[in-house]
């Protein structure tokens, strides 16, 4: 692998778990949005 | 550089404030949702309806533990570039492949709280204790590892011991997830998540700029193998890939941390969760991999030669004094997540399984007060055992990987009592124990495997290999395209496996026990006139507090 690919495969991992974190954290709000419209704790 | 490298160490106070901060911001969080009278059920499975960002979160906080990205860097670091892929990959294969299961499973069962609770509704006493047996063992050895590393990264980066690292993390657990059990355990998952998550988002990127950038690639080059450098290396899927895709069904069935997600998330949500779970750990630990890659290019040597040393090292050369302390917050979160979900998963086994299955009169429900008291003093008694065990310096991952593969002897009886209604308790039974009786003098090397005794297990290794890929193919395709992806894969692998796997003893024995338990269980059951009805499960498994669960006024504020 070249350096440029080698640095493409070192950083992606990153940028993947960003975005994960950002499903997650919307998906959060949107669980505590609910439980509160209904009234009710999260868990 | 040298092996005896100084670390850079946070204070002692900085230390003191970053324990406060995290176990405190924990705490605060849990105390917010506690109740005066907490719930059975709710303390077990936070009452079956938890929503996609907290389940989703909790699971890949709790699949996420120190020891995953301690491995991963090493794997980086020995088997080059290829590496963090064949540890990272296959773990969250291991999350992916369980969904399948888990649909049906929580189709069956959905009132469940753990799957050795919905084995005795489905066979048994004898089936239920032994399933729940192997996830008590597996979770006091994970415990113990969490503490472990907890008590490591303290005395590596502060001036405080090891011993009193192991006690703060012991201690920080328990007081957030006493109380609470697995309904704090969850919701502080989602704090941790964000905590570890977003460090890796940050470190991985900063280590590799101040590392050099893609110039560490041209000038280190010279530092590899011809297989660290290839892609698509062999000794890096032999040595690392291959034995963890055979462990991949086995510490999913034997985990009870994930049966406990799978019967605590609402059940059409389960896919979605184990999906963004799968993705979310295996780009992490494989991120966090990357450090091992980039010291094997920097030709950095572990202090004192100790491959665990390796993560710490790395942080502690080139980050900056505030990122070493988010470095230090990642790690304990990794670990204080999948400890808290340790003891939360023991609680339940205790209290479902022993106290409510076994102890509790026959003629009445069990008493959910009581059942609370047991779930707490669980939780107590596991955090000494795991202290006592973390005291003990024993080598905490080859057990592990010791259970892990005893594991393999439950996954096919576990799987086809949920599919197969001719499965008895008597099959499921004498097909573990089958297995374990192969799997153990076999992974201990009792006797030799020269002559005809290799090639007799090389065959059962075969056979193996074909069990474990049937079965995934059989989650998610069905029984005839497993059993013809089973019957291509066996035959494959038997010009490689022939005269030459019984050398390696750990995965024979773990194939052996695949295969073992497997034909036993097949031979048993296939003649069997039982004809067993699976809707009876939904009635013999159900709520143990039939109180229904206060409505948080103060939600609403």
């Amino acid at each position: 692998m070249t350096p440029i690919l080698l640095a493409l495969y070192v950083l992606v991992w990153p940028l993947i778990v960003a975005g994960v974190l950002l499903v997650i954290c919307s998906a959060f709000y949107r669980d505590w949005r609910q439980a509160r419209k209904e009234g009710r704790r999260i868990v | 550089m040298s092996d005896n490298v100084e670390f850079y160490q946070l204070g002692g106070l900085t230390v003191i404030l970053l324990f406060i901060a995290f176990y405190g911001g924990t705490f605060l969080v849990s105390a917010y949702i506690g109740k005066k009278r907490e719930n059975a059920d709710g303390y077990m499975t936070a009452g079956n309806k938890l929503g996609f960002g907290i389940s989703a979160a909790s699971m890949t906080a709790t699949w996420i533990w120190a020891a995953s990205m301690y491995a991963s860097a090493t794997s980086g670091y020995t088997y080059g570039v290829s590496g963090p892929l064949h540890y990272g990959f296959w773990g969250a294969l291991m999350i992916l492949f369980i969904y399948p299961f888990g649909k049906r499973i929580r189709a069956v069962a959905p009132k469940a709280h753990t799957l050795a609770e919905v084995m005795h509704a489905r066979h048994g006493r004898s089936s239920q204790l032994m399933l729940a047996g192997s996830n008590i063992v597996g979770s006091v050895i994970s415990l113990t590892s969490n503490f472990i590393a907890g008590g490591a990264l303290v005395s590596l980066l502060s001036p405080f011991s090891f011993e009193q690292g192991v006690l703060g993390v012991a201690a920080g657990v328990l007081i957030y997830t006493l109380w609470s059990g697995f309904r704090a355990s969850v919701l502080t998952d989602f704090m941790q998540v964000v905590a570890m998550l977003g460090a890796v988002v940050i470190i991985i990127p900063t280590v590799f700029f101040a590392a050099g950038g893609t110039a560490m690639f041209e000038q280190g080059a010279q530092n590899l193998t011809p297989q660290q450098l290839d892609f698509f290396s062999s000794d890096a899927f032999l040595n690392q890939g291959a034995p963890y895709i055979a462990a991949v069904l086995a510490y999913a069935i034997g985990n009870q941390t994930i049966a406990q997600r799978l019967f605590a998330v609402r059940e059409d949500l389960i896919k979605k969760t184990f999906v963004t779970a799968t993705v979310g750990y295996g780009a992490t630990v494989i991120g966090v991999g990357m450090l091992g890659v980039m010291a094997l290019y920097l030709g950095i040597n572990p202090a004192e030669g100790d491959l665990n040393n390796l993560i710490p090292q790395m942080a502690s050369t080139f980050l900056a004094p505030v990122l070493l302390g988010v470095f230090f917050i990642m790690i304990l979160g990794s670990l204080s997540s999948t400890a808290d979900s340790d003891l939360s998963a023991l609680s339940s086994i205790m209290m479902a399984d022993v106290y409510g299955k076994n102890l509790a009169s026959k003629k009445k429900k069990p008493s959910p007060k009581r059942m609370l008291l047991v779930g707490r003093v669980t939780m107590i008694l596991a955090t000494a055992s795991g202290l006592y065990f973390a005291s003990g310096g024993m080598n905490i991952l080859d057990l592990l990987v010791f259970v892990g593969a005893l594991w393999g002897a439950l996954v096919f009886p576990v799987i086809a009592s949920f599919y197969w209604s001719k499965v008895t308790n008597k099959a499921f039974t004498v097909s573990v124990l089958a297995a374990l009786a192969v799997f153990i003098p076999v992974r201990f090397e009792w006797f030799s495997m020269g002559g005809a005794t290799g090639y007799v297990f090389d065959v059962l290794s075969i056979v193996g290999i074909g069990v474990v890929l049937g079965l995934m193919a059989f989650g998610f395709f069905g029984l005839k395209p497993a059993k013809i992806v089973g019957l291509i894969a066996a035959l494959a692998s038997a010009p490689f496996v022939l005269g030459f796997l019984h050398d390696y003893t750990v995965l024979t024995a773990s194939l052996a026990a695949y295969s073992v338990s497997t034909i036993v269980c097949y031979l048993m059951s296939v003649r069997s006139q039982q004809d067993f009805d699976f809707d009876l499960i939904k009635e013999r498994v159900g709520d143990y507090d039939s109180t229904p669960q206060p409505v948080d006024a103060s939600a609403t504020k």
